[in-house]
């Protein structure tokens, strides 16, 4: 209201307008300062790969998200994608292109059986998912005995290449979460489909009364989402010549926190792809760089949850300031 | 009287873009019934913000009881015995009234809670300040709009200290019948010596009640009306609008009735009983009826929002199979919904955004959006609708009542429908708009449109349809021809004060 605090007042709204990406830059200058390997192109390439699979993850989050539900199940998608690849190839001796279809089909499952839950039995998406998380997990202890992994030492090549492999130098599995990126991308934020979408999840009854198909979307999107995170699986699964059960759930609250710090950063809060791969390469960067400064492992998580807090705190207090 | 409850001079409030007060004052006597009147946007729920210290002002002042305060804050301005009576009703369904006029300032005895002692605090203030003689234990759910409004009202006052109390727009999701409950309330807060300001569209409502009346536009106090009188209302409309309106309703035209709409032995088995009725292309039918008269329900269950039990639905002759709204819009069926800022709009989209939801495939190449398109669309309907602030990428949220009505009427308007149903059209919709809105319902019907307007306002369904069926507890009882009819006529039939067919053999 007064003169007088103009200059302060001018400094706090530059930091709440840029606040994230300073945050950002800061964490980055502290890193690089910290351990100058962190700025090394083969660091920086390490972090933009080993970011791929979440990223993938979070793009179904993001999905689910703006239909207005949460998934709780990206996890066992995940799994069952890596679940259904390793063992089209081993046990049935698909070729690598057999493999993938197979392990998308899988996780398309887990979509579907979520969709079916959400839309057919009129379940709330946080506990249709969490039972599809519960179920889905014994689902995977029941058919590995007890949870032991199956390896497949003979995995082709080309599979192997999903994860292991580049296209002109660049990690096949960064190319994948790219391409998957652009495409989540137009549909999402450049398609009627996308407008759709976002309408439901800001104001379902709004929407349904405009005419839009609100439950065929949310089964398409559930399914969309699962198959995605099945990608996910198929990378992971590459990475590692074998299938972990159950190890799709540790990247659940990152993809999470990616998602909201992403929807945070959107002047009107809504979810979105843009924000979600500034999240989700924010994760990737204090990871890595926390990695680097050689914390021990549990120093580590807590310092990442109390910047993952900090961060969503100043994502939301950006957004307050921008709308006045 | 004569003494000041509360006086804001030179205040100016702006939004990004907007100067919602510009200079605006207002002042509210000890004692006094004030109104505050203006069309939608003029700056009447933003001047109620600033009293509340919600908002602060980019200048000027706030006096309460001869007090500066400064700023206003939600503390002092409470502390100084303002209380405000939001639009929304913000209670919780399976609370019992005495919890819901407690909530938040529960009193407590030496055992805990003392919910004796609150139940009765709650029923004898109900009583003997509201004029309501209900149970304390009596659950919300259960309660009519208007009683909901009264609890809502004693929450607000039951401490006792009130001076002053705001109303903005407490009438506007009642029945005519209700309306009476709530005015009775305000009367007797008025004999108890507590100053009111009274926000509404209704201007019969405020001739009744006022002693004084300020009237805002466009963000300026342009006029402060002493003795105001049933007559007053005319000068009030020139004062808010800065025109004469003479005629709410747009002269009938003479339009040709053809078979269109058909409805037989339609029911959802369940609020509303078996009815049959039929809308000409070129006609305007009104559904009148209370609220419990199942007549919500049967817009709702037509629109398929509600399944439907049985029944028929055919347009020309051919079947309409209606069993979700998507199928509604496809087969040119469309639904102004009566709570347009939870069903109509998707409140924080931008107006762009809110018009073409239902012709997305029009603005768009193989899925891709268009969006210079969708724009330009928008721009179109927004100009001849005369939609203020005449910005496509204005959020609907923040547009006024009126405003956002005509968002919803240019969506329909966009696509190809050929049967609209009006719900509550005009609710909370100033008196320009409104005349605006009920052009446009005429012109539609000019155009060969079937029109269904449902209104809990007689004069409404009176003055624009033309024909009228009367709904009382879930069954159709009659339909009359509006011109033979006078409001007073509708309002017996709605209440079932007398019968349709004796209504219909004394005219
Ligand atoms: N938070 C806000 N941000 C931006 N603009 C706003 C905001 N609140 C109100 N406005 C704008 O300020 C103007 C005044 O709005 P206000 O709600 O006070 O009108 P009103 O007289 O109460 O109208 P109504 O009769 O429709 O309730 C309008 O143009 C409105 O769009
Ligand atoms: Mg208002």
């Amino acid at each position: 209201m007064s003169d007088a605090s103009a200059p302060t007042n001018l400094l706090i709204n530059i930091i709440l307008r840029f606040g994230f990406l300073i945050v950002f830059a800061a964490f980055f200058a502290l890193f690089a300062f910290w351990n100058p390997v962190f700025v090394q192109g083969g660091n920086l390439m390490n972090i933009v790969e080993g970011s791929a699979v979440l990223m993938i993850l979070a793009l179904g989050m993001t999905l689910i998200v703006a239909t207005g539900g949460i998934d709780l199940s990206i996890g066992i998608a995940l799994d069952f994608g890596a679940a259904f690849a390793v063992v089209a190839m081993k046990s049935y001796g698909l070729d690598w292109f057999g493999a993938a279809c197979a392990g998308v089909i899988g996780g398309s499952i887990v979509g579907l059986f979520n969709a079916l839950l959400v839309v057919g039995l009129k379940i709330s998406p946080f506990l249709a998912t969490l039972s599809t998380f519960f179920i889905g997990s014994s689902v995977q202890r029941i058919f590995t005995n007890g949870g032991g992994p199956i390896s497949h030492r003979r995995m082709p090549e080309e599979f192997r290449n999903l994860a292991l492999g580049d296209v002109f130098g660049v990690p096949t599995e960064a190319v994948i979460a790219f391409v998957l990126v652009v495409i989540y991308f137009i549909v999402l934020e450049r398609s009627i489909w996308g407008r759709r979408i976002h309408a439901m999840g800001m104001q379902r009854s709004a929407a349904v009364v405009a005419g839009i198909r609100v439950n065929r979307i949310l089964i398409l999107c559930f399914v969309a989402a699962a198959a995605t995170c099945a990608i996910a699986g198929l990378i992971a699964a590459a990475n590692i010549r074998m299938f972990t059960p159950l190890s799709g759930f540790s990247y659940l609250l990152d993809a999470i926190a990616a998602v909201f710090i992403g929807a945070a950063l959107h002047s009107r809060g809504r979810p979105n792809i843009p924000g979600t791969v500034m999240g989700v390469l924010f994760l990737g960067m204090v990871a890595n760089g926390l990695n680097l400064m050689g914390l021990n492992f549990n120093t580590k998580d807590a310092l990442q949850g109390i910047i993952l807090v900090s961060a969503l705190a100043l994502a939301v207090a950006q957004r307050k300031a921008r709308n006045g | 009287m004569g003494q000041s409850a509360f006086r804001l001079s030179g205040i100016t409030k702006e939004f990004p873009g907007v100067r919602a007060l510009d200079d605006a004052s207002l002042e509210v006597l000890a004692g006094e019934v004030h109104g505050l009147v203006g069309e939608n946007g003029a700056g009447k729920s933003t001047v109620i913000k600033v009293l509340a210290g919600v908002y602060q002002p980019e200048a000027g002042k706030v006096e309460v009881d001869g007090q500066l305060l400064s700023p206003a804050t939600p503390a002092n301005v409470h502390a100084a015995g303002v209380r405000f009576i939001h639009q929304e009703l913000h209670l919780v369904p399976h609370f019992t009234v005495t919890e819901s006029v407690f909530m938040g300032q529960e009193r407590r005895g030496p055992f805990g809670l003392a919910k004796r002692e609150m139940r009765k605090a709650a029923e004898t203030f109900l009583r003997d300040t509201l004029g309501l003689d209900v149970s304390g234990n009596r659950l919300i759910r259960d309660l009519g709009t208007a009683e909901r409004k009264l609890v809502q009202v004693a929450r607000a006052l039951i401490d006792g200290d009130a001076k002053v109390v705001v109303f903005d727009e407490p009438t506007a999701p009642l029945a005519s019948n209700e309306v009476d409950i709530v005015m009775g309330a305000i009367a007797r807060l008025k004999a108890q010596g507590i100053a009111i300001l009274y926000v509404s569209h209704y201007l019969s409502e405020i001739t009744d009640i006022c002693d004084r009346v300020t009237v805002f536009r466009q963000g300026q106090t342009v006029g402060v009306f002493d003795n105001i009188t049933a007559d007053s209302a005319g000068d009030l409309v020139f004062a808010m609008v800065g025109r004469n309106i003479t005629d709410m309703f747009p002269p009938k035209g003479d339009r040709v009735v053809s078979d269109g709409l058909q409805i037989t032995d339609f029911t959802d088995g369940q609020k509303f009983a078996p009815l049959t009725m039929s809308v000409g292309k070129g006609e305007i039918v009104g559904i009148a009826g209370l609220i419990g008269s199942g007549r919500e329900e049967f817009v709702d269950t037509l629109y398929g929002l509600r399944r439907r039990k049985m029944g028929a639905v055919s347009f020309e002759g051919a079947d309409l199979t209606i069993t979700t709204a998507a199928q509604a819009v496809r087969s040119g069926l469309v639904l102004v919904p009566r709570d347009r800022r939870h069903d109509g709009l998707v409140l924080s989209m931008s107006v762009a955004e809110n018009v073409t939801l239902a012709t997305l495939e029009d603005n768009a190449v193989m899925g891709l959006e268009n969006r210079n398109a969708a724009r330009k669309a928008t721009l179109a309907q927004v100009q001849s609708l005369d939609i203020r602030p005449p910005n496509p990428d204005a959020i609907t949220r923040l547009l006024s009542g009126g405003n956002q009505q005509k968002v919803v009427l240019a969506r329909w308007l966009s696509t190809s429908a050929r049967i609209f149903i009006f719900d509550e059209p005009t609710v909370g919709v100033d008196v320009g708009a409104k005349a605006e809105i009920y052009q446009l319902i005429e012109e539609l019907a000019g155009e060969g449109a079937c029109v269904i307007v449902s209104s809990s306002d007689p004069v409404e369904l009176q003055g624009v349809c033309d024909r009228i069926v009367v709904m009382t507890r879930g069954a159709l009882v009659g339909e009359m021809q509006a011109d033979a009819i006078s409001v007073d006529d509708l309002v017996a039939a709605t209440t079932g004060a007398s019968s349709v067919e004796e209504i219909r053999n004394a005219s």
